[in-house]
Order: C-alpha cells, then structure tokens, then sequence
C-alpha cells in the first residue's frame, strides 16, 4: 500500500512542477560531483603514471660516482627492478661536423617505463629496448647537426658507432642534468670502448628503481643511509614543472568549483525542502486524521525520497559522465595514451554528498512536517514555522560536512564556514539596524514607502534570503576570481615572446660576439647570467656540507621573477653577500645571517646569507637558487647563461648559433612552451564549464529563495490589486525592494569573496593573493542585476494572474 | 443606474471546447440599492461578482459600473476603478497576516493617498465594534471578529458599490446574523450599493433585489 502510495504521490510531485528546483539542484549537484571527481580521479591517475614516466621510474637515486653499486648489490629485490645509466657530456663527430652531445649509456633494462619512439629510413616505431651495442640513437637536432644519414658512423671517443635511429620521445626526460644538449643514446657495454670516463670526469650515474611501494621505500631508506654529499634521490609527486603546476592548480580549481556548486546546491535543495514541506502540511494532517500512523506516514516520504535520489542519481551520473567526457576530449591531446578507467571512490563521493543532502537539507523539513497536529484539518492558522533553529542548525552541520569532505581540510572548512556565517549575520545586523522597527501601516501610497515598509515587516525573511543571496554571489565570485587568478597566473607565467631558447656554456671571450650575433638576427638580447657549480658549507660547521652542488651567479639587479622575502638585496656600497631562494633556505635550514663558505673549482669565499627570495620556476627564465654579489666573484672563471626568443620564422638562427660558437650549447623550450600553452587554453575550456555551472547553482540558489519568498507575496499582492493597487506600484515597489536586497547582499558577498579568495589563492592554490578591486563593484551590480532581474520576472507572473484567481474565488 | 450588464458570457478553456460559465446575463442595479445573488454551487456567483467588481474580464457583453464601462477597461485602470468606487468582503476574510487590525482598516485609504488614514482606519473599527483589538493581528481574532475587520475595511473604501462574497459563509448562525446586520446598517449609513452572493435566503431576503443563478444563466 506505501508502495504504491509513494510511488503515485512521487508522480504526483514530478507532473506538478513543485519539485523541479530542488530535482534540478540535485540533479546539478550530482553531475558536478560525479563529473568533477570521475575526472580528477582518471586525471591524477594519468598524471601518476606519467611523472612516473618523466622520472623514468618510482625512484631515482643520483650520483657523481658509481660507489653506490656495492650497496645496491646487498638489497634483496624480490618485486623491482633497477636500471642503471651513465650520463655525461662529449663531443661527439661525424666524416664532417663535430657537436657536443648529452650522452646517455644505459643497461639492458633500460627503459623501466614506458617506452621510446625512434625514426629510421623505414619511418617511426616504438620499442621498450635499448640500443644494441655498436649503435647509436641521436636526436633530430643533433643528425641535422652532424648531417648525419641512417647507417652512417659516429665518433665517440675512440670508439665507433653506427647512426641506427633518430629519438622522437624518450620516457625518462626528466633524468638528466645535462639534458641541454641534444641528446645521443648508447648501449653502457661500449662505455670503456669509448675511453671517455677517466677519473675525475663529470659524469652522473642515475639508478632508477620501480616496484611495490615497500620495497621501493626499503631502497629508498636504504640509498638515504649510505648517500655521499651531493647524491640526490628522487621520487614522484615532486613534479616542480610548469606543466604538472598548471595541471595540478586546475585539479584543485575543479575541487573547488565543485565543492561550490555542492555548496550552492545543497543550500538550494534546503530551500525547496522547506517549500515541499510546506505545501504538504494538509496533506500530512488529512493521512493522520484518517489513522495513518506516524511509521506509515514517515515510510510514505522515506519511499518518495528515495525514489527522488534514485531519480537524481541516475540522471545526475548520466550526465556527469558526460561531462568527464567532455574535459577528456578537450585534453585529450596532452595526453599520449588512453585514459585509465575511474575507480570507485567518484561514486561513493558522489553517493556520500547526495546523503548528506539529504539528511541535512531535506530530512529536517520532512520530520517537522511529520510532526503537524491533525487539528491543522480543523484549524488553517496552526503555524507551520516555529522553532525553525534545529532545522538551521542541521543545515549548517552539513554545509560544514561538505566543506570538509571536500577540502579535506578542518582549518580551511572552518575559516570558509565561519566566513559565511559571520558575513550574512553582520549583513542581516545591519539590515535590522539600518530599516529600525515597522511603522503604522504598509506605506502603500508610493512605492518607495512600500519597499521600504516591506523590507522592515519582513526583516526575519529577508535575512534568509540575503543569507541565501550573499552565499551565491559570494561563491560565484570566488569561483569567478579564482579562475581568474589561475588564468592570469598562467598566461603571466608565458607573456608573447617570452624566451624560447637557453644557450649555455658561453665563454667569456665569447660573449661579446655572441651579442653582436644575435643583434644582427634581430634577436633581442637578454641578460648574460655569469653561472658556476658551487657547494655550501655552514662556516660554523665545515664537516656538515650540504649534500648538493648549485648553480650560483652573480648579477647586481634582483631578477625580474624574484622576490626578496626576508633580509635586502644588495645595497650600494655593501660589497658582499649572497642571496638563496626560500627552498633551499628550508631544506638546509639556511637562515639570514648565517655564515658560509661557497667552495668553487677554484677556490672558495666566505661570505653570509644576506637575503631569502621566493622564486618563480615556472616563469621560462634562467632562475638561480644562490645568487652573490659580484664584487665577491670577479676574479672567479665562469661560463654564462641567457635566454632569447626566436620567432618561428628564423627557426635557423639557432643552428647556426650553435655551428658559429661550437663550445655553446643552445636548447629549445619552444615544445615546452607550445605544451603549456596548449594545456592552459584547453584547461581554460573545462574552467568556465565549472564557472558556468557554478554560475547556474547560484542562479538557481537565488530563484529558488525568491520563489519561496513569492509565495508569502502572492496572497498580498492579490488583495493590494483587489483593493486597488495598481500593477505599476506592486512592481515598482518589488524592484525597490529586491534592489536594496541584492545591494546589501552584493557587498556582503563580494566581502565574503574577497576574503575567501585570499585564502585559497594563499592556501589552496600556493600563489600571491591578487588584489581585486572588480570584486567590490562586480558583487553590488551582479546582487541588483540578478535579484531585481528575478523577482521582476516573478512579480510580473503575478501580474498575469487575475486577482479572481489569486485570491481563488468561487465559481 | 450604478451597476447595468447586458448579454454578460464568460467562457473558460476546458480541454479542446470552451465551458460555458456564465451566460446571457443582464440586469441592472440602481444606487443605494442592494442586489442578492443566489444559487447551488458552481452556478458562476462568484465568477459573476468578478466581472462585476472588474475582477476578472467577461468573454462578451457589457458592464457599466458608474457610467464607465468596464470591457474597455485595461487591469490597470479597472485598479484604478475599483480604488475609487468599489469595496469588497470576502467569504474567506482576505486579510493581510502581517498587518494589525487597524493596519488593515487603513490599507484603502493608503492607496488613495489620502491625509489621515489612521484616523479613518480607527473610525471604522469603532464603528464595527473593534476598537479595543486595533492593534490585533488576524490571527489573534475570531472569525466574526475578522470578518467585522473587513467590513471596515470595505467602508473605509468610501466606495460607490460594495461587493461581498458569502460574507457570512465562514461564520456561526449568530456570527453571521451580527455580520449581516452590521453589513446592512452600515450599508445605509454610507448610501451605497451593495452586492452580496450568498446561499443564505434569509440574508438574501434583506436585499431590494435578487437574481438567481443555474448553470450559468439568471433563472429567477
């Protein structure tokens, strides 16, 4: 009997068009958690195993010598596997050309992951081998380079090599300091034949491991016990590029937008929850008057409810998953294989949010409307909206549930919770301040007597709705600003014509000319940073030398992509001092003030920690983790580094850059850049489907919170008109009335907005906090705009309604 | 005359066809004069009261209520009309909730922008007997007593022609005998017209006039 019941009221209900806000809500709010969280799951899981990739292995253990290789013979690998590869860099020859080359000789083992993409005379292929020994793989630059045929001989050394394959992609790009350098494969068995590596040679032996997580932190502890000063190990999701920041910040963008939306949601299907409740206090008080139990009764609504969910998930899920489709397929590109499948965890987020939805917005209205008095049949007046606190009470507790199953975060799911909840209560104080208590009468002679009349008679209705106004401007505009932030800080990240090229190795003799070069090209020509290989020792603690050798320069200007953030920079007549990013500082626990000694080839310099600065390795320019005065390396011999860009029209110049200054390395970032473009342009399209839908949740937030506010109206509006009340003066006075409302919650949000905004740009994304002043005007304008915008459409349905009808008399 | 109609149809979308509500209604109605409508339920009363009080706009023919005829009227100035000429009591009172007794008194003249609605408003409630529940809100009064708030309402108009619908329907025999009582007498006080559609013969008895509807067409 319930059952059927159920299922003819749940029919009911739907043909109605009662329950179509608070479907849609949940509806929207499922598809954005089931869309957001199905591709952040694929997503993470692609961009795991394509770190994984780009490391070459779980994890990499760097040395400038192979002692290590006793150590690794004592660990028991059961699971793993291990490859070792020698890198350094040699000049290498053929019949006609010379070129310095990066070299990489590596084990049968090699690749651990993924695999490479050759070219030869027959076209492209991929393989999981290595060389064969007495072969060499070069890349494209380098074979144009050394006008190089397939089948012709290399020189390396003493020995020689046949040009077997040209390397379109490798998988370990990231496992090479001399990376620099156009690249050449050999097999490690011909390493002696070439008599390259004699003592004292530069070369960095990598180990890569890959295997089940335990044995991986075995070695890892293992490596960690017996590493020498300057060894590195390294492991995933320490991905510092440009790319994984972009792709990782938009992650955390999406998360946020979908909390939002939830956020939005939820507050909407709360709203509608009440309405439902309301238009079902009859209908209660008939089923108790007629013996219906309160079990039955409440089974009744459990089963309606359920129908609900059931309804809302299937649609929601569907199109959620259109929606992960749609993300997939603009990325798509980036990229290189197929997606991994989703697991399970979308589907339970997804299920654990329609929970709380539930029973934190739609089960208190629905056990408050359980509890009617069946004397409500016999009596119209007996109030429905008494003691509306527990009810308030639980919505919040869930709205913080949310927050914090989404931020993962208590800290920032309080400061969130706590803003929202301070802004809308200081902008209801106010509103109670500001309109004072009611006057005699409704001030129906004009309609600015009457907005303001009905702002002060309904202060406690117009609370809840500048609450639900304020969460929906405000959270929009977060969303707005956040993309924003994300947008501006990636297209800053790649101005037009920022470098494209890096060009190492400069002698000092040959900097001059290679000035005057690039300026004959029409190059512009950016600093020449002086660059040397150093290591820090603390001069109060000389045996505990800091186990990594830095890149250190030495200019007098702050580059343009720092920023000092303890201590100064060098000021005049000050003549010493270096100057270390904020990274190292923490990693080495290197503090301003301290003394150390730089240890050069040629000597060392004592000197102390004038400055910490924050870096930006994203920007596409030579960054620098120490930084000296000049005056303290001027006797020191240095190569130098720059950065230029060359338009794609005079691709050449590079080449003959690199033929006119042989000992010069110059590489091309041109891919990189193009990659993270592409990215940013197609991650921009999944950001403002999130902001769009974001913006049509908060959209429906504010309908729905007129709508129930309409309800109240309908009945006045119908006698005012009945009475004599034009339609000219029941509109006027509403779009007074809403205009001061959306004002009030415009500001309040766009309060809310800027602070929140300040956190999760701080927090959340890891950026500077941007300054937004827009947000100030934006908020006021959208509350008007939107409100007056909504109830004008309400008010003038009204208007289309005879009096008669409203006031349903009878025929 | 201060209320003619001739050859009066209304006709409601059912369906495909069109349901006839009201039709061939004419009648007229002089000022001062009082005017029952009566009828079984469904017969059009209340739908006949709406198009009288311009309400509601018929499908065809003519009302001319104080020489202005209503069917060339917009619903903005048949509002306007009925805030100069009409006054209305309802089966169901139609008070505001949110507004006192006194407040719901003062409604009309608020409208006209008339100087002292206070004072107005508080004339009329003494004159229904309410002086001491001015500042009473709906639903802190009875239904007489809330119908007898209306009632003053309605006069506190100063309309032309009064139009009330089952004003007593709500209300126990003695409530609704001391509301029609206090509806006719105060109906005399201020010379209006007064159009009343009830099921009661006892206070459709009252009236100068009275019509009877069936099905929609006058048969008595």
């Amino acid at each position: 009997m319930l059952a059927s019941l159920s299922l003819k009221l749940f029919i009911r209900e739907i043909r109605s068009g009662y329950l179509t806000s608070m479907l849609l809500s949940l509806v929207l709010a499922v598809t954005i958690v089931s869309g957001i969280s199905l591709f952040t799951d694929r997503l993470e899981k692609v961009l795991n195993s394509e770190t994984k990739e780009f490391l070459g292995g779980d994890l990499k253990f760097e040395s400038n010598e192979d002692s290590i290789k006793d150590v690794l013979k004592t660990l028991n690998l059961k699971d793993s596997k291990s490859s070792e590869m020698a890198i350094f860099a040699s000049v290498i020859f053929s019949e006609e050309e010379m070129q310095l080359s990066s070299i990489k000789a590596v084990d049968n083992s090699y690749p651990l992951i993924g695999e490479l993409e050759l070219q030869n005379s027959s076209g492209t292929y991929k393989t999981k081998e290595n060389p064969t020994p007495g072969t060499l793989w070069i890349d494209e630059r380098l074979k144009n380079l050394l006008s190089l045929k397939y089948g012709d001989e290399i020189y390396v050394g003493d020995a020689t090599f046949v040009f077997e394959a040209t390397i379109i992609y490798e998988p370990d790009r990231g496992s090479t300091n001399f990376a620099f350098a156009p690249k050449t494969i050999m097999n490690i068995k011909d390493l002696d034949k070439t008599n390259l590596i004699q003592p004292g040679s530069r070369v960095e032996y990598n180990y890569l491991f890959t295997g089940p997580e335990e044995e991986i932190s075995q070695i890892r502890s293992t490596l960690e016990k017996n590493k020498n000063p300057g060894d590195d190990i390294e492991s995933l999701n320490e991905d510092d590029s440009s790319l994984g920041k972009t792709v990782d910040r938009s992650e955390n963008f999406f998360l946020l937008g979908g909390l939002i939306a939830v956020l939005l949601s939820a507050c909407t299907i709360g709203i509608s929850s009440q309405r439902f409740a309301r238009r079902h206090v009859s209908y209660v008080a008939i089923l108790k008057t007629l013996g219906m139990n309160l079990f039955q009764i409440r089974g009744l609504y459990l089963l309606l409810f359920f129908y609900i969910t059931l309804l809302t998930l299937v649609l929601g899920l569907t199109l959620g998953w259109f929606l992960q489709s749609n993300f997939i397929s603009l990325m798509d590109s980036y990229f290189p294989t197929e997606l991994p499948a989703p697991s399970l965890y979308p589907l339970y987020v997804t299920c654990v949010t329609v929970l709380i939805c539930q029973f934190g917005f739609i089960y208190p209205h629905i056990s408050k409307l359980l509890n009617i008095s069946p004397m409500r049949v016999l009596k119209n007046d007996i109030s429905f909206n008494q003691n509306i606190l527990p009810i308030f009470f639980m919505g919040l507790l869930a709205f913080l549930l949310l927050l914090f199953i989404y931020t993962n975060q208590i800290t920032l799911s309080l400061i969130i919770f706590s803003g929202v909840i301070i802004f809308s209560f200081v902008g209801i104080g106010f509103i109670y301040l500001l309109l004072g208590k009611s006057k005699l009468g409704l001030g129906a002679q004009d309609p600015v007597s009457l907005a303001f009349s009905e702002l002060r008679r309904r202060k406690l209705s117009n609370s809840f709705q500048i609450f639900a106004f304020t969460v929906a401007i405000g959270l929009s505009l977060i969303t707005f600003s956040a993309s924003k932030n994300l947008l501006g800080s990636w297209q800053d990240s790649i101005p037009e014509n920022s470098p494209n090229n890096f060009a190492i190795n400069i002698n000092e003799e040959d900097k001059a000319s290679m000035k005057r070069f690039l300026s004959e090209n029409d190059i512009k020509v950016n600093l020449f940073y002086p660059v040397a290989n150093a290591q820090i020792v603390r001069k109060q603690d000389k045996d505990n030398i800091i186990d990594r050798n830095f890149n250190i320069t030495w200019i007098k200007d702050l580059p343009e992509q720092n920023e000092i953030i303890d201590g100064e920079w060098f000021q005049e007549g000050v003549k010493n001092g270096i100057s270390i990013s904020d990274q190292i500082s923490e990693r080495y626990d290197l503090q301003k003030n301290d003394e150390v000694i730089i240890q050069m080839e040629d000597g060392s310099i004592e000197t102390y920690i004038q400055s910490i600065r924050a870096v930006d390795w994203e920007s596409f320019s030579p960054n620098f983790f120490v930084i000296g005065h000049p005056s303290l390396f001027e006797e020191k011999s240095t190569t130098h580094i720059t950065s230029f860009f060359i338009p794609k029209s005079k691709q050449m110049v590079a080449a003959e850059l690199m033929r006119e200054f042989r000992t010069v390395s110059v590489f091309s970032i041109e891919e990189l850049i193009k990659q993270v473009r592409d990215i940013v342009n197609q991650v921009t399209k999944a950001l403002n489907s999130i902001l769009l839908l974001t913006c049509l949740s908060a959209l429906f937030l504010a309908f729905a919170a007129l709508q129930d506010g309409f309800d109240q109206r309908r009945h006045q509006s119908a006698i005012l008109r009945t009475l004599g009340a034009t339609g000219k003066l029941v509109k006027t006075s509403s779009l007074i009335e809403f205009s001061i409302l959306g004002l009030v919650s415009g500001l309040l949000g766009s309060a809310i907005a800027y602070t929140g905004v300040y956190f999760i740009e701080a927090r959340v994304f890891e950026t500077i906090p941007g300054f937004y002043p827009e947000i100030w005007l934006m908020g006021p304008i959208i509350g008007i705009l939107i409100v007056s915008g909504l109830s004008l459409y309400l008010v003038n349905g009204l208007m289309k309604q005879s009096p008669k009808d409203l006031l349903r008399l009878q025929t | 005359m201060i209320l003619t109609t001739k050859n009066l149809r209304k006709e409601v979308p059912s369906g495909e066809s069109n349901l006839v509500i009201l039709d061939d209604i004419t009648f007229s109605l002089e000022e001062g004069k009082s005017l029952a409508i009566t009828g079984p339920s469904g017969s059009g009363k209340s739908t006949l009261l709406a198009l009288l009080a311009g309400l509601d706009t018929s499908t065809s023919g003519d009302i001319v209520l104080d020489g202005i005829k209503l069917n060339l009227l917009d619903e903005e100035e048949r509002a306007i009309l009925r805030k100069d000429k009409v006054g209305f009591v309802f089966q169901s009172f139609e008070l505001l909730p949110g507004l006192t007794a006194l407040e719901n008194v003062m409604l009309p003249s608020e409208l006209k922008s008339e100087e002292n609605p206070k004072e107005k408003g508080e004339y009329f409630l003494e004159r229904v007997g309410l002086s001491d529940r001015q500042h009473h809100y709906p639903n802190q009064l009875s239904g007489g007593e809330q119908q007898r708030v209306a009632i003053a309402r309605a006069f506190a108009c100063s309309a032309k022609i009064l139009f009330a619908d089952e004003p007593t329907g709500n209300l126990d025999p003695k409530n609704g005998k001391l509301i029609s009582d206090l509806l006719f007498e105060v109906n005399s006080e201020a010379d209006n017209a007064l159009v009343i559609v009830t099921h009661d013969q006892d206070l459709a008895s009252q009236c100068d006039k009275k019509i009877e509807l069936k099905l929609g067409k006058i048969v008595g």
